[in-house]
């Protein structure tokens, strides 16, 4: 022990700190937590990072790259995905949601215009090849990522062009044909070989597929319309949403007269109606229920409605008018809704004697689509999608398959998802090991954060093409975004459950305990000192921080 | 001599009050005293009064201080700056800052002649309070500073007086720079350290720090009550400069005294089953009047 | 030089030669004149020093304990009250080692209120870790003050120079008074050893808990002891300088063939002398121990001073109330255990509040203790005017 220094009097250079740490009872944690945006992502983007790389730096490329982690279409994404990720976002509790659909579009847009090119995560190529069927989002998503990780890939595309729904199903003033062009092109640029017009099952044997490749992976969509059932649906002018949206979307003239009455609810029948409109015709859409329970992303409808269609709920067709094979008119009962059915929407129940005509030129059927599965026999659930396992394995050996053919009818960003989950799985499954999933760190919410540290500020707005200029065209009715006012968007981001360096925890530490490490470019507590008080997590404004018990 | 904006608004983190004190969790003074030694910087001689700070920092012989140190009694910190100040002055060795600190009772009760007699004879010296309204170091009995209603060990019952003034009282004995803040705010508090160190004569900085023991609250809500007696109206933060009050920090929305009361144990008894007594009221009575006096 | 001045006028020129460099001070009778006459240097730019007005003895001292800590030379005088509010921090001071020095002009304590001088004051903060010396005349303040720097300085150690209030701060006798550049040569600058400063952080006054604690206080006890060294040398070395004997540890005054000897310390010791020479004429032996350092306390040199002297009464102007005489006391255990028997070893309080002793009231005194031992009695008590109940 050191000798007692004249009066005490103790030189302040040479202190061994007594170590405070043993009082600890709960310990902070740096924890990053999953945001609510990349949590309702289908395709679980970084969100908030590429938000973070462009408030901070305001760094497009970054962003981009980050982004195209994930998302091989971030500008088709950022058109056309309902955006789940603003449904979830924090700020929504604070003032408005981000506009994360929107940045993804300016990003994507950027990344377009710049002609960026998608990082390959492994930079040797792998001997495994594997087969893509068909090239939606499902099947170009599966292909960007096995490609990315090294495998060489081909897609076997039935269609003239690649795409799926997105160029076939989505019209162009939504998602232009040149973004979605420039898109693809850039996910073949990995190296990814595609063949068109060769349809897997008839063209080519499926076997010859799982027989030349070490994996298969199915991306068949749902490309048939689905027929209700009711007398005169073989008549001329009768289509299926489907079979309607294509014709326009490869360019066919389509006559469809003055009136134009759309069954259903879904994003479908909104593209059908609004398509219509744009050809010139007065456009109706029939719906059992009422708007509340249209499956159609809120922003088409409220589009559709600015675009003057008319929507007829509690409307069920009971049969098609004809007259020499010609649709004339559509015969329709009226509905009241009960109690709500298996599906949680309340049920719609006809109203008898309420039956009226609505006077008609083309039919168009937008209810439902199912898989065309020709020369394909794989397992199926509800004798209509393809079964899967939980790593998306069909019941053959050695064949994945995702997108709206397992998933029934969803959303882009849900088949780019599921491309990606295959993609990993596939890849798992050529090294021979199975996937070990992490559970990911939990959802952050706004209840969680310390909402002091942040300013409200107005939430980015698009601006839309009047509409009398919409209808006259097929151009995109959101022009293009000013950079600036998406760099101040994503400087709304709350960073939730993720480190911003706001000094708190450094700050407000009593007892010094933590430190910022500049090599690790991070706050790191010292565990020698803290006594576990629990300011800094308190203080955290993101929630990054967390108290668990001391063992 | 002035300072640069910039200077005075750069965050200081020099851990010149360093790890390995022996503060309960959460501490308000011990966060108060490292920001203002990091504050103040290397060149300055920390004079410390007995009490909470006093204790927790300096044991034999790990003491947390890394700038000199010095004290001994309880009432007597300000002579004793005074005299560091006197010799420094006489020995012709300097510049150096000077800080004496202490918390309310050894600056307003047992200190008051003590702090009088430093601010009267006009030292070069600058003095802060740590005010957490009680003497904590004993065990929570009642000051000079203890607010009104609050219970203390030796106002079982609820205090029945108001605060003593302090800054005001600073302030009429021609104290140059009188400033108030509170520990939530570092960076207003880092910059009245250092704008007060340029200020020739004697300062007096009162800061508001937050004791979850004595004022019965959980460690890591100390920044939020801090928060919360601003918001309120209960502790103003203004500077006075040359007898003039200046520089209030605004509070936009005001917030109701009972939000700040309900998270203290110390005025739990305020409450009958969550219904505020009158008591309530003229603690509220006590914001609007600082309200209003200081156009908060 | 000598000069004919008053004894506070003499302390505070030499004072000022010491070259303090922070003085605080608060005005209490009979003080006053001391700090006056230093205000007074300073003021006038003849002393380079601060010169500090406090509200208190007990801010005088704390300045002062922080301009040692600080690295100055530092000095304040007090007397009674004020001694005893500064108690405190005379504690602080010896503990955390500052060498400061303090000038206590004796007087009396409350209540009831007395201006008057006796040594209660010092003597009741005798355990405070000071050295504490008494001075028997004005030209021994004065010479005491030079040496208490440099004892101070040598040892860490604060030191307490005690002088009678009135009967010497304000009698005017001849002092000789050193040249300046006398005193320089004799007390070097000031080397602090332990102070506060940002280019060599050092904490002062850091608590200690019970397993430090002891140990710093025994520290303090033995340093205390061994400074009888360091008083004795300078007293030496002080005499050799200036051509007087001054200061020590004791003095004894015609002790060899003393039959009885009175032990005491301050100015009575003149009046002592005064009547040893009137009894010797009357051809009775009697001796004088005056005690120069009551803290430390010298006992061994007591001890050999007193080794074959059978009769002794203990003279002094303070009383620890409830027990008798401090000095009494100390003198009495300064003997070893076994030459403590037949040893008569008599104990008076004297002079209390002023109290005039002379020199009849000494030889009453003489001739009681020739005749008895005495417990402890008070001279020169007017029971007359005490209550039977009081009695």
């Amino acid at each position: 022990m050191d000798k007692l220094p004249l009066g005490l009097a103790m030189d302040l250079r040479h202190v061994v700190p007594y170590k405070t740490g043993s009082w600890r009872t709960l310990k902070p944690l740096y924890f990053m937590q999953t945001p609510p945006c990349a949590h309702g992502c289908p395709i679980n983007n970084d969100i908030r990072g590429f938000l973070r790389v462009l408030a901070d730096k305001e760094d497009y490329a970054e962003a981009w790259h980050i982004l195209t982690r994930t998302n091989p279409l971030p500008a088709t994404c950022g058109r056309v995905c309902p955006h789940p990720c603003e449904d979830g976002c924090n700020r929504r509790d604070f003032d408005a949601p981000l506009a994360i659909n929107s940045s993804e579009r300016g990003v994507g847009d950027y990344g377009l215009e710049k002609g960026l090119e998608h990082r390959k995560q492994v930079l040797s190529l792998r001997k495994e090849k594997v087969a893509v069927v068909g090239s939606g989002p499902a099947g170009l998503s599966c292909a960007f990522h096995l490609a990315k990780r090294g495998f060489k890939v081909k897609i076997f595309e039935a269609e003239r062009e690649p795409g799926g729904m997105m160029r076939y199903g989505i019209p162009a003033y939504r998602l232009p044909k040149e973004v979605l062009n420039r898109e693809i092109e850039a996910v073949l640029k990995l190296g990814i070989d595609l063949e068109c017009n060769l349809k897997v099952g008839v063209n080519i044997p499926f076997d010859q597929l799982t027989h030349d490749y070490n994996a298969v992976f199915l991306g068949l969509g749902a490309q048939r319309g689905t027929p209700i059932g009711v007398p005169g649906e073989e008549a001329a002018n009768v289509f299926t949403g489907v079979d309607f949206l294509k014709k326009v979307n490869s360019g066919k003239t389509v006559n469809i007269g003055r009136n134009v009455v759309v069954v259903g609810g879904g994003n479908s029948a909104m593209d059908c109606a609004r398509v219509s409109k744009r050809m010139g015709a007065d456009v109706s859409i029939v719906y059992r229920r009422t708007r509340v329970e249209m499956p159609a992303i809120t922003e088409e409808i409220d589009e559709a409605m600015e675009e003057r269609i008319m929507f007829r709920y509690h409307t069920n067709p009971v049969k098609i008018i004809t007259d020499e094979n010609r649709v004339v008119g559509l015969l329709c009962i009226q509905m009241e809704l009960k109690e709500a059915d298996a599906t949680g929407r309340a049920r719609p129940v006809p109203i008898e004697g309420s039956e009226s005509v609505i006077p008609a030129d083309t039919v168009i059927i937008a209810t439902g689509q199912e898989v065309d599965y020709d020369g394909i026999e794989v397992a199926q659930r509800e004798n209509k999608w393809i079964s899967t396992s939980e790593w998306l394995m069909t019941s053959l050996d050695k064949v994945f398959a995702g997108g709206d053919a397992v998933l029934g009818l969803e959303t882009v960003s849900a088949a780019i998802g599921q491309g990606l989950r295959a993609a990993a799985a596939i890849e798992d499954y050529l090294e021979g090991h199975v996937e070990t999933l992490a559970s990911p760190p939990p959802v952050v919410y706004f209840k969680d954060m310390n909402s002091y540290y942040y300013q409200p500020q107005k939430r980015f707005s698009k601006e839309a093409i009047p509409v009398h200029e919409r209808l006259k065209s097929f151009a995109e009715i959101y022009p293009p975004f000013d950079r600036g006012e998406i760099i101040q968007e994503a400087g709304r981001c709350l960073s939730c459950g993720l480190c911003f360096s706001c000094n708190n925890c450094l700050m407000y530490c009593p007892d010094n305990a933590v430190n910022y490490s500049s090599a690790a470019g991070r706050y790191e507590f010292d565990y020698d000192f803290c006594k576990g008080c629990g300011l800094c997590a308190r203080e955290c404004p993101c929630h990054y921080i967390q108290l668990t018990l001391e063992k | 001599m002035e300072l640069s904006e910039e200077i005075l608004n750069r965050v200081e983190k020099k851990n010149l009050f360093a790890v390995g004190h022996r503060a309960c969790g959460g501490c308000g003074q011990a966060l108060a005293a490292r920001l203002v030694a990091d504050a103040a910087g290397e060149n300055t001689i920390a004079c410390v009064a007995t009490g909470c700070l006093e204790i927790f920092s300096s044991p034999y012989p790990d003491p947390s201080w890394r700038i000199p140190f010095l004290h001994s009694l309880f009432e007597n910190v300000s002579a004793v700056a005074s005299g560091v100040e006197a010799a420094y002055k006489v020995m012709k060795k300097g510049p150096v800052n000077i800080i004496a600190m202490g918390g309310d009772g050894s600056t307003a009760d047992i200190g008051f002649q003590s702090i009088s007699g430093m601010f009267e004879r006009g030292h070069q010296v600058l003095y802060i309070c740590y005010d957490n309204e009680a003497y904590m170091n004993t065990g929570v009995q009642r000051s000079s500073f203890t607010p009104y209603g609050a219970k203390t060990t030796t106002t079982p019952m609820g205090n029945k007086t108001r605060k003593k003034n302090l800054p005001f009282i600073a302030a009429d004995h021609g104290v140059p720079y009188v400033a108030t803040a509170t520990v939530d705010d570092y960076r207003d508090l880092q910059r009245k350290v250092k704008k007060a160190l340029t200020i020739e004569g004697p300062k007096y900085l009162h800061i508001l720090v937050p004791c979850p023991l004595g004022w019965g609250h959980a460690g890591d809500l100390t920044i939020q009550i801090c928060r919360l007696a601003k918001d309120t109206g209960l502790f103003p933060v203004f500077e006075i400069i040359n007898g003039k009050i200046t520089n209030v920090v605004k509070v936009p929305i005001k917030k109701p005294v009972e939000e700040y009361l309900k998270l203290q144990g110390r005025f739990r008894h305020l409450f009958k089953k969550g219904v505020p007594t009158e008591v309530v009221a003229e603690i509220q009575t006590i914001a609007n009047q600082n309200i209003e006096r200081f156009n908060i | 030089m000598l000069k004919y001045l008053e004894g506070s006028h003499a302390v505070s020129q030499v004072v000022a030669m010491c070259r303090p460099q922070v003085i605080s001070a608060y005005p209490i009778t009979p003080q006053t004149h001391i700090v006056e006459d230093l205000a007074r240097l300073v003021s006038e730019g003849r002393l380079d020093a601060e010169f500090i007005n406090v509200e208190s003895e007990f801010s005088a001292a704390s300045v002062i304990l922080g301009a040692s800590a600080a690295g100055a030379r530092a000095y304040t005088t007090t007397t009674s009250q004020g001694l005893l509010l500064m108690t405190e921090v005379l504690y602080c001071i010896a503990g955390m080692r500052l060498p400061i020095v303090l000038t206590c002009t004796n007087r009396a304590i409350s209540a009831p209120l007395n201006i008057w001088n006796d040594q209660q004051d010092s003597m009741t903060v005798r355990d405070a870790g000071w050295i504490q010396v008494y001075a028997e005349d004005n030209q021994e303040a004065a010479d005491l003050h030079i040496q208490a720097f440099k004892i101070a300085e040598q040892t860490n150690l604060p030191v307490m120079v005690c002088m009678d209030g009135f009967i010497l701060t304000h009698a005017f006798e001849p002092v000789d008074i050193p040249e300046p550049q006398e005193v320089d040569a004799f007390l070097p600058a000031f080397k602090p050893q332990h102070i506060v400063d940002p280019r060599w952080p050092r904490a002062l006054g850091l608590y200690a808990d019970p397993r430090f604690y002891m140990e710093t206080r025994y520290i303090l006890h033995r340093a205390l002891e061994k400074s009888e060294d360091v008083i004795k040398q300078v007293s030496a070395d002080f005499s050799r300088a200036f051509g007087r004997p001054s200061g020590g540890l004791i003095r004894t005054y015609k002790l060899e063939n003393a039959d009885l000897v009175i032990v005491t310390m301050g100015s009575v010791a003149g009046t002592v002398k005064d009547l040893i020479d009137a009894l010797e004429e009357e051809g009775k032996q009697v001796g004088l121990l005056q005690i120069g350092s009551f803290r430390p306390f010298p006992k061994q040199a007591i001890y050999r001073a007193l080794k074959d002297k059978m009769n002794i009464v203990v003279l002094e102007k303070a009383v620890s109330l409830g027990r008798g005489g401090i000095l009494a006391s100390d003198v009495r255990w300064s003997f070893p255990r076994g030459e403590r028997k037949g040893r008569v070893i008599s104990s008076f309080i004297a002079g209390l509040g002023g109290r005039n002793i002379s020199t009849d009231s000494l030889r009453e005194m003489v001739e009681r203790v020739c005749l008895e031992p005495v417990e402890l009695d008070f001279l020169g008590l007017n029971k007359e005017i005490i209550a039977e109940r009081d009695l």
